[in-house]
Order: C-alpha cells, then structure tokens, then sequence
C-alpha cells in the first residue's frame, strides 16, 4: 500500500511539475523568430536586422548595448544593422532572450541555493563557452547555434528549483556517499524528473529549433542525443563544464556532473589548450556581462 | 570595516582592523591564502590558471590570473606592508568535475603550479581544502586571521 501511495505521489509531482512548463509564458514573437532563423542553416544579416527591428524596445536595448562601453568602437551606433556587426547576431538573440524570458533567467534558483541573475550569468558563460570550442576546434557547427544552444542549455532548472526546496542536505548527503552518479540522477530521484526532461518540456512549449531542444535534453548525456545532433550537443556539454570550472555554476549541483570522454569522437580538444580556452571565456564573459547589464 | 572582493586573477592585502577579504565560488580556481600575524595582515590571491607562457600579454595586465605571476604578485606586495615575520599559508579550492582521465582537471594543475611556486619562496601550506567537485568560496577576518570557507548547500567552514 505505502508503495502504490508513493507511486501515485510521485505521478501527482510530475503531473505538478509538468503543469508548471505550460504556464510559462510563450517566448516573443521576435525572439522566437530570430532563434528559427539561426537554427536553420541560411540566412543573411539583413534577415536578422528586419526581424530586431520589428520591436522597439528590443531595437533600443540592442542599440544600448552596442554602445555600452565594452562594444563602444569610438562611433556612435545608430542603426541595428551597425549594432549587429559591433556585437555580433548571436549576442543580439542573447539581449531578446534575456529580455524576453527574465522571469526564467533573473528568478533566483532557491531550491539549488543560487541567487537571483547566476543562472542567467551560469548561461551567458556557457554560451561563450560553447561558441569558444565551435570557433577553435573543428566543427562544422555555426557559432551562433552553439551561443545560444548555451544559452538555452539549463532552462530546466529555473521550474523544478522550487520542488527542491529544502532538499540540499539530503541530496548532497547521498551525492558525497557515491549514491548518485550525478546531480541529475539525485534531482530524478528526489521529484521524479531532472532539469534537463523539464527544460526539454519547455523547449517544445516555446517551439524552440530542435537542434536547441536536443541540446536542453541530452546535455549531461550526450551520446544519448540523436547522431545528427550529437557534434553540438557534444560541444555545449563541454562549455557547460568550462563555465562551471570558472566558478559560474548555479549552487548546489555546481560540478556535480561527469564528463562524457565520447567527446573526442566529435569535437578535436587537446588537453593544452584548454587553459587558453578558459581565458578567452574568462575575459569574454566579463565584457559581455557588464556591457549588457551595467547600463 | 569592509568587505574586499577579490575577482578572478586578482589579489588583495590588508592589515585594516574590521576588514574581511572574499572571493566568490572557486571552482577550478585556487585560492591562496597568507596570514602574516606578526603585522596582523592577510593577503588573498584567486588564482585561475597554471602558466602564464600561454599568454605574456595578459600575464602583465594581471598577473594574478597565474599561479606563476600571481604569487611573486602578492608576496611583492606583502614585502611592501613590511612583513618581517613568519608567513601562514593555507590553500582552497582546485575542484574538478568527474573526469576520470583528467583532462579537464585544471583544478589539479593549479595546485600543483602553486605549490611549485610557493616552494620557490621556501612556502608551504599549513592547511588545504582541495579538490573534489564542490566550488568554494573563501573569506578572511583581518582581525582574527580566521580563514572561512562556505559553499552553496554545505553552510561554512573554518579552514
């Protein structure tokens, strides 16, 4: 009897959970539209300059940041277009998401013990990251798939965080006893889901490209990702672990996760240059933190 | 009496009465920590990266971003305030993620970097909390000389 309640519980949970993705706001219409076009594999400057200016506060924001001084280049920006080539497209959909979906980056992580903005900073470092490995190592994945696959990578966390609320004892207690391979695992253990299935949810609700959505379900497991999407999945599961590494992580479950070796099979790293990697990381993350935050 | 931050690759002493130095979440970082009782002074250095050969550049603008910059860095600076007396030394952070073939353990090549350094100084630590895949973060009472260590879900720690 004490097994069928538990059972019914946990459906009750996952139920619960699941009703929490649906009631998420959908992402703008702007935003959605700038990451179907960098999802798919053609598409001109331009396209993305019609799209930023559709929306006004987006257009002003972009403006603000390509003039902030981390972008600044000694001329005023005045049309996205400009702003565009200062900043580069992915950081411009990086500013319509942060702005778009704040309540999903900016909320605080209570039940991982992480302030409010580390996720959003955990991503942004993860997304350079990601974009750092697709420029350096050969890949014929684009850099602007693989930003903002980073960036979209832990969207999961932001709706189960409350169903872990006063857990962190329990789950660190049987992580630090070898009871769980990683942090995944304790978090399926603990409500019955992870923040990458419920991150996979809200990626479907939001109609994310599926290159994206591969991304957000497999990036702990990487080989369990389609072959078609494994390169990319590959390349942000490794950017994830740098921008932890960093010291950028969101709480509890920060480097409580293995590395998948499998990677070599698809992304050339060497074991040398990864401290050169982690400073460029390092100092891009610095810049674009500040320049779209501080002004 | 304040608060100083210490960010990746940078350092900082004092020997004001009330102040506390800090630096948030190491990960794979190190930080190396000195207590200098005689002048009642600590220095806390956040050190990212083994070697600066992969970049003299950034090495010069700030050095503490390596473990080979950053201590002859810090220690300059301690010199400065007059130490005279004896230096404590105490070592935190190094993490890694699970790795079993340690590629990504730059956590473990920044201690080793450091140790190597510091043994150039004729340093070494008293105490050390190092390792494992917990990121930590590090506070030093000028005061007291007391060495707290805290991470998100484990509360804190006296190193």
């Amino acid at each position: 009897m004490a097994v069928i309640t538990t059972n019914l519980q946990d459906e009750a949970l996952t139920e619960t959970i699941a009703n929490r993705v649906s009631n998420i706001p959908l992402l703008s219409h702007v935003a959605s539209q700038l990451l179907a076009i960098l999802g798919g594999s053609d598409h001109s400057m331009q396209d993305v300059v019609k799209i930023v200016e559709t929306d006004i506060s987006l257009t002003a924001q972009v403006l603000r940041v390509a003039n902030s001084a981390a972008f600044y280049r000694g001329q005023d920006v005045t049309t996205v277009s400009n702003a565009i080539l200062n900043l580069g497209e992915k950081m411009v959909t990086g500013v319509a998401l942060g702005s778009c979906a704040s309540r999903v980056f900016n909320s605080p992580l209570e039940g991982y013990e992480s302030p409010s903005g580390e996720l959003w900073n955990h991503s942004l470092r993860t997304a350079i990251a990601s974009r750092e490995i697709a420029a350096v190592t050969a890949v014929s994945v684009s850099t602007d798939i693989a930003f903002t696959a980073g960036l979209l990578h832990d969207i999961g966390k932001s709706i189960i965080s409350e169903f872990l609320i006063d857990t962190a004892d329990e789950m660190l207690s049987k992580c630090d006893n070898g009871l769980h391979d990683d942090f995944l695992a304790a978090e399926k253990e603990q409500i019955g889901t992870d923040h990458a299935m419920i991150g996979y949810k809200l990626a479907c609700h939001w109609n994310l490209p599926e290159p994206i959505s591969a991304v957000i379900l497999n990036h702990h497991h990487p080989n369990d990702a389609e072959e078609e999407y494994k390169e990319l999945v590959y390349i942000v599961h490794i950017g994830d672990i740098l921008a932890m590494m960093g010291g950028t992580g969101t709480g509890i479950d920060t480097l409580f996760y293995k590395i998948d070796e499998r990677y070599e099979e698809y992304i050339s790293m060497q074991s040398d240059s990864i401290p050169q990697i982690l400073l460029t990381v390092q100092e891009e993350f610095e810049r674009t933190k500040t320049a779209v935050f501080s002004e | 009496m304040s608060v100083i931050y210490v960010g990746v690759g940078e350092y900082a002493v004092s020997k004001t009465p009330g102040d506390t130095i800090k630096t948030m979440a190491l990960g794979s970082c190190v930080g190396v920590i000195f207590l200098m009782p005689k002048i009642r002074a600590v220095g806390l250095l956040h050190v990212a990266l083994p070697d600066s050969s992969i970049n003299h550049k950034r090495a010069s603008e700030k050095p503490g971003m390596f473990a080979d910059t950053g201590i002859p860095a810090i220690i300059k600076q301690i010199q400065k305030m007059g130490n005279n007396g004896k230096i404590i030394m105490k070592l935190a952070g190094g993490a890694a993620i699970m790795d079993p073939n340690n590629t990504f353990n730059i956590g473990k090549r920044n201690i080793l970097a450091v140790r190597k350094i510091l043994w150039q100084y004729k340093l070494g630590a008293q105490t050390e909390d190092l390792g494992d895949s917990i990121s930590r973060t590090v506070s030093i009472e000028v005061n007291t000389g007391k060495v707290y260590l805290s991470s998100p879900g484990r509360g804190e720690w006296q190193l």
